[in-house]
């Protein structure tokens, strides 16, 4: 049997659906008459793993996993390295110094753009962004706690 | 008061001077989204959303309106310029709107275009104007079982409208739904799924997640070294069509405003199928369908009528029944929420100012854009040279900002960035995510509604047909549910289908 696109995708809702049958164990499902907070959780849960179920039937009508193409990953990966450092420093650093490591790590490390080009790039996008919010929009941005705005 | 009355008390709101540079902010802004390939209008209106919070309602929703029907002609520049879609309802636009420009005649392209999106555009606000506040009367008289019943049919409806199959389109809300119940339980006051994170205590926004699920998703579909792409600048003096060409448009221009007006009050993605399904209806009334793909004009006014006429239909449903059709109008709610202003069949009555002073705006906005639309063209073009390799960082960096402003949490960051990469994976599955938005946002509302009417009706179901609102809304639901499960039967191929195909880019 060919390994299809849907059997996977059905596999990971159904087990989903069971995860959050597991977590729900303490929320009470209550009555008909006075439905508890476990109720709607529940009964969709259970929707989404019949639905994963059908699915997984029918996976026939979809694409083998294998034509999947992946090509793009290892650069959908360096992106959210990079944004996730960004995110992690983001209250720490402030906005001033986090958006422009970003930029900077987006634009030379991933993309590979000649350093001093992707330096002046993001300290002028930076500078230009801190203007349009903190001073026409005014709107604060995150200071950090070095106290760089 | 009178439609007419309360028209002209929109208006003496709307012709405010900052009024109405909210609305040409909006409708600048929604332009250069659309021109831009890999930012939507949904990226766009939530990375603005901040930026509002020191305005008044009126004014915020102006602007971001602004950006959603801006970006419907935005879209269309790159379509035929760079047969890049600025936007998914664009994608029609590509084919004949490029071939155009191939034989020289981008700019009559551009300014039909743009005077199919403003018609549609106007035709679609005049409708709203006249059906939205007997519709929203009319809703003031649903109670629970009543709104439950909406909100059924709503996913029905998109589910059945949708191009990907019924089960996937329900799993995708079924997904959303379960997003929805994270949170404080209004009702019991129990925690549900917030793992000791106190942020997760008031659930998950609807901002971070649309973002991650369009915004970031997108660009990690989007490798840089996949967007290249050279773009055809048309001259100021070659923009205006010939006789001929006007001709051929009009009758495209007038049946896409009516189909996408009509498909713009459904649940779903209005704006791409409204286009889809317009230029079919096109090629298939054309004494010429072999001109279709070689730069018919049919091709180009109708979809591009058709999309605008439908993001002002989908203003229907949001504004007088508080419900959303896409994740667009989700986080248009969300936007008068945070201003206190519900959306939905008191709109009309407790904030008058706000629903006409919005709806005049639109008149207004929609000549904007028009002035904005032709005489601009070649600044916007300017705009597509700026290589993807610094744009999507910037991207970034406003969806960081945009999520991070709305409430200074830095878990609705990191909440964003997890979506992203569901985003990444759903689209590699073939999953349409705009239904698990839809989920998400309706969740509390269909949750509250469901659990009332069992309370009123002391547990028992049948409270859902005794009701004759909520009896013919589930009936309808029954009705849809028996024709998509009669075409999967017979296993012929519908136009649902057929759009399925041509969205995933077979021959259409």
């Amino acid at each position: 049997m060919t390994l299809r696109r849907d059997h996977i995708a059905g596999a990971i809702f159904v087990a989903f659906g069971l995860l959050v049958f597991a977590l729900s164990g303490d929320l009470p499902v209550g009555t008909l008459s006075f439905p508890g907070a476990g109720m709607m959780p529940k009964l969709v849960a259970g929707f989404l793993i019949l639905f994963g179920l059908l699915l997984i039937l029918r996976a026939n009508e979809s694409a083998p996993v294998a034509t999947v193409a992946w090509g793009d990953l290892p650069h959908a990966a360096r992106v959210v390295a990079i944004t996730a450092a960004a995110i992690a420093l983001y209250q720490t650093l402030g906005f001033l110094v986090t958006t422009a490591l970003l930029l900077f790590g987006l634009t030379f490390g991933t993309e590979r753009r000649h350093p001093l080009v992707a330096a002046a790039f993001s300290i002028g996008v930076v500078a230009l962004t801190y203007l349009l919010f903190a001073v026409a929009l005014k709107t604060p941005l995150e200071r950090g706690i070095l106290g760089f705005q | 008061m009178g439609t007419v009355e309360s028209l002209l008390l929109g208006f003496s709101v709307a012709l405010q001077p900052d009024v109405l540079w909210y609305a040409f902010l909006g409708c600048l802004v929604g332009t250069i989204v659309g021109v831009l390939p890999g930012i939507g209008p949904l990226s766009g209106i939530s990375i603005l959303l901040p930026a509002t919070f020191g305005l008044d309602t009126t004014k915020s929703v102006v602007m971001l309106a602004g950006i959603y029907y801006g970006s419907q002609y935005g879209g269309s520049t790159t379509s035929i310029l760079m047969r890049i879609p600025g936007e998914a309802s664009s994608v029609m636009t590509c084919i004949d709107g490029y071939a155009m420009a191939q034989k020289g005649r981008a700019g009559a392209a551009l300014c039909i275009a743009a005077v199919g999106s403003w018609i549609a555009g106007t035709f679609g606000v005049i409708m709203l104007t006249l059906i939205a506040p007997p519709l929203a009367t009319f809703a003031l008289r649903f109670g629970p079982p009543e709104y439950a019943a909406l909100l059924v049919l709503g996913l029905i409806f998109l589910a059945y409208m949708s191009a990907t199959s019924l089960p996937r389109t329900l799993l995708m809300a079924c997904f959303g739904l379960l997003l929805g119940t994270i949170g404080i339980d209004n009702m019991t006051g129990h925690f549900r799924y917030s793992f000791d994170i106190a942020e997760l205590g008031d659930g998950i926004g609807i901002v971070p997640v649309a973002i991650g699920l369009f915004g970031l998703g997108e660009i990690l579909s989007t490798p840089s070294a996949t967007v290249v792409g050279k773009v055809i600048a048309p001259r100021l003096r070659e923009l205006l069509p010939s006789r001929d060409e006007w001709r051929q448009s009009a009758m495209p221009i007038a049946r896409g405003s009516v189909l996408g007006f009509l498909i713009g009050l459904t649940p779903g993605s209005a704006h791409i199928i409204s286009s889809f399904l317009s230029y079919g209806v096109e090629r298939r009334l054309s004494k010429h369908p072999e001109e279709f793909g070689k730069g018919a004009v049919a091709g180009v006014a109708g979809p591009e009528s058709a999309n605008n006429a439908a993001s002002t239909g989908a203003f229907v449903p949001m504004l007088a029944l508080g419900l959303p059709t896409g994740p667009i109008t989700a986080v248009l709610i969300a936007a008068l929420m945070i201003h206190g202003v519900p959306p939905g069949p008191t709109l009309v009555n407790e904030h008058p100012n706000v629903f006409w002073g919005f709806v005049a705006s639109m008149y207004v906005g929609n000549l904007m854009l028009l002035a904005l639309n032709l005489p601009l063209v070649g600044i916007f073009v300017n705009v597509l040279r700026i290589p993807y390799a610094y744009l999507y960082p910037l991207v970034i960096m406003f969806c960081i900002i945009g999520v991070y402003e709305v409430s200074h949490s830095i878990v609705d960051v990191w909440i964003m960035l997890i979506m992203g990469i569901i985003g990444y994976g759903l689209r590699k599955f073939g999953f349409d995510p705009a239904p698990l938005v839809l989920g998400l946002v309706i969740a509390p509302t269909f949750e509250m509604s469901l659990r009332q009417s069992l309370i009123m009706s002391n547990g028992n179901w049948a409270i859902f047909f005794q009701r004759p609102i909520a009896a013919a809304l589930l009936g309808l639901c029954a009705a849809l549910l028996a024709l998509a499960a009669l075409s999967l039967i017979r296993s012929r191929k519908d136009w649902r289908s057929k759009l399925a195909e041509v969205e995933a880019g077979e021959n259409p």
